[in-house]
């Protein structure tokens, strides 16, 4: 069984270029642009791992993870984003809402690492 | 390969015919051959039988010639003439046997004579005796005494069917040379035969054999092939795979690289103070929206133009304006930044506005490449030092 991941972002070329990647190499992808549509794919098929932008329309930074894990509190979520943080401001507020933080800078290689680093995890 | 192991095969079937038709020929001859020397020796036993027929009826003849003086019996008589009739008509067939023979026909000639004499001489006595002239009886029969005619006519037909042996044993021996000839030659057309068969077998499987090999080294051929094709198939797929990635990487990259510019842009455009990047040379290379708004120059009019264009230092106490290029290129050359030095900014109409002045070298490994201005505006509200010394 495929391992299911749920992408949320608002721009249209990162979720397609997220899509292709994790379904070249074996997992199915479920891309959304918005938290109510994220909400609403989770609630129709509770993904294995989220990746979420922070900014998104109708939410706000943070809640955004807020809602997600409240939805679904045992599965992790990578916060790939464009804005950048503080590494303390990572460790202080983020590690305890995310499974974990990545900047949009970084590789799809390191995005992939993460990926199949949390979906081997028990409760993935 | 192919052709040329046919051209061989079917050369060796040729001469293999060729042989078997040779023997035929050599055969069908000899036996010819026979069949002419068995027929010359029913021939010469023939010639034999009849002689001694002659001899016989001769002996008979005579013998019958001596009974009939003794007796006066006409039996007798006409026996001895039935032999002597007897002996003419053998020796009319010996002759005629021979007649392809001059020697034989020769000795014939000469013992037909002597018989002919002997067959006088017997009809001339049988004569006497018939008519009662004893006398002359006793004196032919007298005469001849001892025999002599008869045993010199036993001695001729002696030498002729001694001469027809000595004829026999050649033409036997010549018969068994034959018989020996034909039987050498039908066994070594057979052994001909048969290494020429060993040979086309041995084409035939050294061809075969030369196929199998072939077909092995191209069956190894095609699977190495095979095994390369997938190979080389495994290792485009994986090198369009990677090719994939790595594509898919780039546009990742570009796109967060875009997303990141587009975020310091937002960031800078979103400040309210007047942002110039400003070369080494102290040229303006970039603004933000701010000093668009402040001086009603397009960023177009801008780039390009020295920053003493729309911006200098504030007017010292004593009135004088102070040098604005000096502090700031000394800055840039010491690498130090300058902190909120009053400032005016003038617009496109001439029109002035006070301002706090900073100034942040931009350092590319260790090397002072240009630098950042910032202008904060003094409204009328401003309490800081340096605005009340502006003018």
């Amino acid at each position: 069984m495929k391992k299911h991941i749920l992408v949320v972002d608002d721009e249209e070329s990162i979720r397609e270029l997220l899509n292709v990647y994790f379904v070249g190499t074996g997992y199915r992808v479920t891309a959304v642009a918005s938290l109510a549509a994220a909400l609403d794919a989770v609630r129709q098929e509770p993904p294995d791992l989220i990746i979420s932008d922070l900014q998104l329309e109708g939410a706000d930074g943070l809640q955004t993870i807020e809602r997600l894990k409240s939805a679904v509190p045992d599965k992790p979520v990578i916060l790939l984003t464009g804005v950048l943080f503080d590494p303390q401001a990572v460790n202080q507020v983020l590690m305890s809402k995310v499974a974990c933080y990545l900047p949009k800078t970084c590789s799809l290689a390191q995005i992939m690492d993460a990926v199949r680093r949390l979906t081997q995890a028990p409760g993935a | 390969m192919k052709d040329k192991t046919i051209r061989r095969v079917v050369l060796f079937f040729l001469f293999i015919a060729a042989v078997l038709v040779a023997v035929a020929v050599q055969a069908v001859r000899n036996i010819s051959h026979s069949v002419a020397d068995s027929d010359w020796v029913n021939h010469t036993h023939a010639v034999i039988l009849e002689t001694e027929a002659v001899r016989s009826a001769l002996l008979a003849a005579d013998g019958l010639l001596h009974t009939y003086v003794l007796t006066g019996d006409a039996r007798d008589l006409r026996a001895c003439r039935e032999a002597l009739s007897d002996a003419s008509e053998n020796m009319d067939i010996a002759k005629a046997l021979t007649r392809l023979e001059p020697e034989q026909n020769r000795q014939l000639v000469e013992i037909e004579s002597m018989a002919n004499q002997r067959a006088d001489f017997v009809q001339g006595v049988l004569a006497a005796r018939q008519s009662g002239n004893v006398a002359t009886v006793r004196e032919m029969l007298a005469a001849d005494a001892g025999g002599t005619a008869v045993r010199d006519i036993q001695k001729k037909m002696d030498k002729l069917k001694s001469d027809e042996l000595e004829l026999l044993t050649a033409r036997d021996t010549a018969a068994y040379l034959q018989a020996q000839a034909t039987s050498w030659t039908v066994w070594t057309g057979v052994a001909l035969d048969v290494l020429l068969l060993a040979g086309a077998a041995w084409l035939v499987r050294d061809d075969l054999a030369a196929r199998r090999r072939a077909a092995t080294a191209l069956q190894e051929a095609n699977a190495q092939l095979d095994a390369r094709v997938q190979e080389r198939t495994a290792d485009l797929g994986s090198a369009n795979s990677r090719l994939s990635t790595e594509n898919l990487e780039r546009r990742w990259a570009n796109h967060a690289l875009e997303h990141q510019l587009r975020y310091n842009h937002l960031i800078i455009d979103s400040i309210s103070d007047l942002v110039l990047v400003l070369t080494a040379a102290l040229n303006i290379s970039r603004v933000n929206p701010a000093v668009v708004r402040l001086t009603g120059l397009e960023p177009a009019e801008l780039v390009n133009q020295p920053l003493s264009r729309v911006v200098r230092l504030a007017a010292e106490p004593d009135g004088a304006d102070a040098p604005l290029r000096d502090p700031i290129a000394q800055s840039l050359k010491d690498g130090r930044e300058l902190q909120r030095q009053p400032a005016v900014v003038e617009d496109k109409r001439g029109r002035q506005t006070r301002a706090l002045l900073s100034l942040f070298p931009l350092r590319d490994q260790d090397r002072v490449v240009g630098c950042v201005v910032t202008l904060q505006v003094l409204t009328p509200q401003s309490n800081t030092a340096p605005a009340e010394r502006n003018p």
